[in-house]
């Protein structure tokens, strides 16, 4: 194994020293002077305020749109306007998902310096999502809202596989954090499927990943919000307890519409717990999930905290060691070009070698703790499927719900009370 | 009519956008794999040039095609971006139109529709949710199974290399124009590193030019002390008394036990008696001596020095080197590093050993850490020293008895293991911490032979003890076997087998993985110097001088052998084309005799 992904290495340096070679300069002296190369600063600062001041000032129109005028159509027009901005524009960058990982790394690691920008963009969503749920979600993201602007038909999928299928982000979440505090890399923005449709370029498989995810996108209501997106994972737990909630039509006359048109399946029918179960089976279930919670989270960790060796093989460092081991066993007359710089910079073996055994250290003790976090993960979800509930009406499921509005457009009471007539009545 | 023309558009959207995506796809693959500088007309056109520099309308029509070339080449990749362009705007027709057609059909339910059962849901979800759990766990317990060291594949060590010698008997076959491309072969001239073009200028300055081979012999049986040499066109027949492919001889001022070392263009060696010791430079290429280092005024130093015997001495210890260092180590417990060109770094004197041979461990390298093994009676210990500056990085008590045995570096699943043998374990350390990995016991007497290691695996034998083979990755005894034991000679190992000397004239060949004796040869003779492997072939020199050429895989056939001239105890060092060996009054250099005159 280890000999193929030293191979893949080799091959993706040779790449790149291919590509570095792709075009020299013309070969023949021909009097011709080059010009200096001079490089634009750009101005950062504009932008930077204006992209903070864009996120605040959509998510209020968003907040204000869905929790008090009840209406999609400003969502909508959010959504067009954030993809085009903060997607196309601006590339995709920054944005509140990747910047979990810069978070993460800025709070294990001191001397990782965090611009000022990306923390607002991780905290400015999440307070929004305090005071009014996922507002965010719903149109301000541009990876959410491009889903949802080519989303045209609902085709539900089975719900217990949407609610296994939930597991993803967290468990998306555990690794992006791991991989990001040990500067192994930022795994979201490498494996962000959206990123190459915005650049109109980039990794081929992760366009056509971002095409296919935009393909399902139409047919069914935004699959990397609801299975894959780990700061949804992150929202979904501050919208539950937020101060201003989304909320359907008092007057609700039981349609079904609104439950039929939730892009997210976060609309809950009413439900008169007609479970045959005896209350004593579901207790004792109940109780055996969390007696075996520690247990699953003990375990989590002992199973992965087996793999961190090998998992420490993606840092880039271990991979330089590896190579350094290859050259100390076997004396190569030219050296990899990595092993020459790393040299060159008067780097030692021993240096490599001392690395090595911290990242390793490093990389048992991340994966023990990624481990027992997906092991709660689990556990909890179990515990959360076990628990019973009756709902007279329709309910919104705040930590599902991505406040898009969508229900309100589809809710025949809601439009009645929005009608500006009825409202002077 | 509206819902028509929407639906028709949307259909025809679609179908524009399946067959551009699928062209754009081709015409990528297309533009990534031309390279524009490379065709062949402009290749042939560059080595015209090349033949006649002069030609200026020739330069100019290449410089044409060049430009030419890169123009299509921008242009291809200007088109490519049109068609994403072009792309994203039909992208956008087909959404709206498809959202216009879908637009106001709501999914209104045809009749009272039952509610889900909510918790047949959540019941089938658990379901679900523990075979996700169990999904994991398997897929988890399968990569560390994978993952894990047994089934890794070997690190591609020198033994790795040895591995598919046994296969292709004609190595040259196989050969690597990069790997081999710096012998000093006058048809294929070699491109030295930066590093060693500045060593290769220092000998300049007095020598003609010469290539300096990149294959070095760091210590005692070479890198790592391994006893594995990846060098190549290693002569297999010479004579001291004819000249035959001797490339020069020259007279040690000193007497000494140690093995010759080679670095770049400089062989070192070390020499001592009551009066003094010394480290000494030559040149590789012409036997001239370039310096020499008196290890003298260290603190500690004994004013008399301690009792040896005649067949140990105060210098058997052989001396290393990184490339930027060399180091020594003399009985009398002094220690001093030298730079490259002589100039003294450190000294000091780590206690006399109780010794009653002698000490003896040669000294090893590892990076920028000197490893010594400074087993004696009174406080045994293993220590790792900065070759630079002498300071101690880390320091281990030992448990054993004395011992005469030399450290190695084992590379086992590409981590390095510092091993030792003792009386009576064999034990790996981390050489960066020095914590103790593994230490399996069962040898016993006075142990003066090495260990070696080999695919995993490490071997250490003893006379009237046992050959131990350890499994390096767990630390256990793999098998044992008696047949025939060393003294004082080493063993070497390759990934089959695993060879030894014997001080009673046998040569021994052994299953690696199963210690069955494979063969052996009764050669009525002694061995203290220890057998090394390089290009499928195992050299050994007799006490009286004989050199034994086998062949290092399941044959174990005799190739060459040959009496050199002069009694020979150390171990020869090997380059490119080059041997060097040390006998007992003088050093000598092996070479081709082509390459010689």
């Amino acid at each position: 194994m280890r000999k193929y992904s030293s191979a893949l290495i080799l091959l993706f340096c040779s790449f790149l020293s291919h590509a570095q070679n792709r075009f020299p300069k013309p070969d023949f002296e021909s009097g011709y002077q080059y010009p200096t190369f001079r490089y634009p600063v750009p101005d950062e600062t504009v932008w930077m305020v204006a992209d903070l001041a864009l996120l605040v000032l959509l998510m209020g129109i968003v907040a204000w749109s869905v929790i008090r005028k009840r209406r999609r159509a400003p969502v909508v027009l959010v959504s067009v306007f954030s993809v085009g901005y903060f997607g196309f524009f601006r590339t995709g960058c920054v944005c509140s998902i990747g910047a979990i990982q810069n978070v993460a790394l800025a709070l294990v690691d001191t001397s990782y310096t965090m611009p000022l920008v990306v923390v607002l963009f991780f905290i400015l969503p999440i307070l929004f999502t305090l005071m009014f749920g996922r507002v965010f979600c719903a149109g301000v993201c541009p990876l959410g809202a491009l889903q949802e602007l080519v989303n045209v038909k609902h085709y539900r999928l089975s719900k217990p596989l949407t609610l296994v299928l939930g597991l993803i982000p967290w468990i998306y979440l555990i690794f992006a954090i791991g991989f990001a505090v040990t500067r192994t890399g930022f795994i979201i923005c490498r494996f962000d499927p959206f990123i190459g449709i915005f650049r109109l370029g980039g990794d081929l498989g992760m366009i056509v990943f971002g095409g296919l995810l935009l393909i399902t996108s139409v047919f069914t209501g935004r699959p990397f919000c609801r299975f894959l997106c780990p700061y949804g994972a992150i929202l979904s737990l501050f919208s539950r307890v937020s101060v201003w909630k989304m909320r359907l039509t008092p007057s609700c006359i039981n349609c079904e519409l609104c439950h039929n048109a939730c892009p997210v399946d976060a609309i809950r029918p009413p439900y008169g717990n007609k479970v045959k179960e005896s209350r004593v089976q579901g207790v004792k279930r109940i109780l055996t999930y969390l007696i075996f919670l520690p247990a699953m989270a003990v375990g989590g960790a002992f199973l992965l905290s087996m793999t961190g060796d090998s998992v420490s093989r993606a840092h880039k460092d271990m991979q330089l060691y590896d190579m350094a081991v290859q050259n100390e066993a076997l004396p190569q007359n030219v050296l990899p070009l990595e092993l020459e710089v790393f040299y060159g910079q008067g780097g030692t073996f021993e240096d490599l070698s001392l690395r090595s055994e911290t990242l390793r250290a490093d990389f048992g003790r991340y994966a023990a703790i990624a481990g027992s976090l997906v092991g709660l993960v689990v556990g909890l979800t179990l515990i959360s499927l076990s628990l019973k509930r009756t709902r007279a009406t329709y309910e919104i499921d705040d930590a599902a719900c991505v406040n898009c509005g969508k229900c309100f457009n589809y809710c025949p009471q809601n439009r009645i009370n929005v009608k500006p007539e009825n409202k002077k009545q | 009519m509206k819902k028509t023309i929407l639906r028709n558009l949307t259909i025809v959207s679609a179908i524009f956008i399946v067959t551009f995506s699928i062209m754009l796809i081709t015409n990528y693959f297309q533009v990534r794999s031309f390279n524009p500088l490379q065709t062949g007309v402009i290749e042939t056109l560059r080595q015209i040039n090349e033949e006649h520099a002069n030609n200026t309308e020739l330069q100019e029509q290449i410089r044409q095609l060049d430009l030419l070339a890169r123009r299509a080449y921008f242009v291809s990749m200007d088109h490519l971006m049109t068609g994403v362009y072009i792309l994203v705007g039909m992208l956008l027709v087909f959404i709206v139109s498809l959202r216009l057609y879908f637009a106001g059909e709501q999914q209104i339910p045809g009749k009272q529709v039952p509610p889900a059962d909510d918790w047949a849901v959540k019941t089938y979800a658990r379901g679900y949710v523990h075979w996700v759990a169990g999904g994991l766990v398997t897929a988890t317990l399968v990569f560390v199974f994978f993952s894990s060291p047994y089934l890794k594949t070997k690190p591609p060590q020198q033994a790795e290399t040895l591995a598919e010698t046994e296969a292709l008997p004609s190595e040259e076959a196989g050969r690597e124009s990069s790997d081999y491309g710096e012998l000093p072969s006058a048809d294929a001239p070699s491109v030295p590193s930066p590093a060693d073009e500045q060593e290769a200028a220092g000998a300049e300055e007095t020598l003609p030019a010469v290539e300096v081979s990149k294959v070095t012999h760091n210590g005692f049986r070479g890198n790592n002390s391994n006893a594995i040499s990846s060098a190549r066109n290693v002569p297999v027949q010479w004579d001291l008394n004819t000249k035959e492919n001797i490339a020069w001889t020259t007279d040690i001022p000193r007497q000494g036990y140690n093995s010759p070392v080679i670095n770049g263009s400089r062989v070192f060696i070390t020499g001592a008696d009551e009066q003094t010791r010394e480290l000494y430079c030559y040149d590789l290429y012409t036997g001239k001596q370039l310096w020499t280092l008196t290890a003298e005024g260290i603190s500690g130093s004994p004013s008399q020095m301690p009792k040896t015997s005649t067949d140990t001495g105060l210098a058997a210890s052989t001396v290393t080197t990184n490339g930027k260092q060399v180091c020594a180590i003399f009985a009398s417990g002094d220690l001093i590093c030298a730079d490259m060109d002589g100039k003294r770094l450190w000294a000091k004197n780590l206690g006399v050993p109780d010794n009653h041979y002698g000490y003896a461990s040669s000294l090893l390298v590892f990076g920028n850490l000197l490893i010594v093994q400074y087993d004696n009676h009174n406080s045994p210990r293993l220590m790792a020293l900065d070759m630079a500056t002498g300071t101690e990085r880390w320091n281990k008590a030992r448990t054993d008895k004395i011992t005469w045995s030399s450290p190695i570096i084992a590379y086992v699943n590409n981590q390095p293991q510092l091993v030792l043998m003792g009386n009576p374990g064999i034990t790996a350390y981390n050489p960066n911490n020095g914590e103790q990995y593994w230490r399996v016991e069962g040898l016993s007497g006075e142990v003066a032979s090495s260990p070696c290691s080999a695919g995993g695996l490490v071997f250490g034998a003893s006379e009237y003890a046992a050959l131990i083979a350890v499994d390096a990755t767990t630390g256990r005894t793999l098998w044992q076997a008696n047949d025939f034991l060393p003294e004082v000679s080493s063993p070497v190992a390759t990934a089959e087998h695993v060879y030894l000397a014997t001080s009673y004239g046998v040569l021994a060949c052994y299953d690696a993985k199963t210690g069955e004796l494979k063969s052996s040869h009764e050669l009525n003779t002694e061995f203290y110097s220890s057998p090394v492997i390089t290009e499928g072939k195992l050299y050994v020199f007799s006490n009286s001088g004989r050199m034994y050429i086998y062949s290092a895989n399941s044959d174990f056939r005799l190739l060459h052998s040959f009496e050199t001239g002069q009694a020979t105890f150390a171990t020869p060092a090997f380059t490119d084309g080059k041997i060097v060996v040390r006998t007992q009054t003088s050093l000598y250099c092996v070479t081709h005799s082509s390459v010689n005159s």
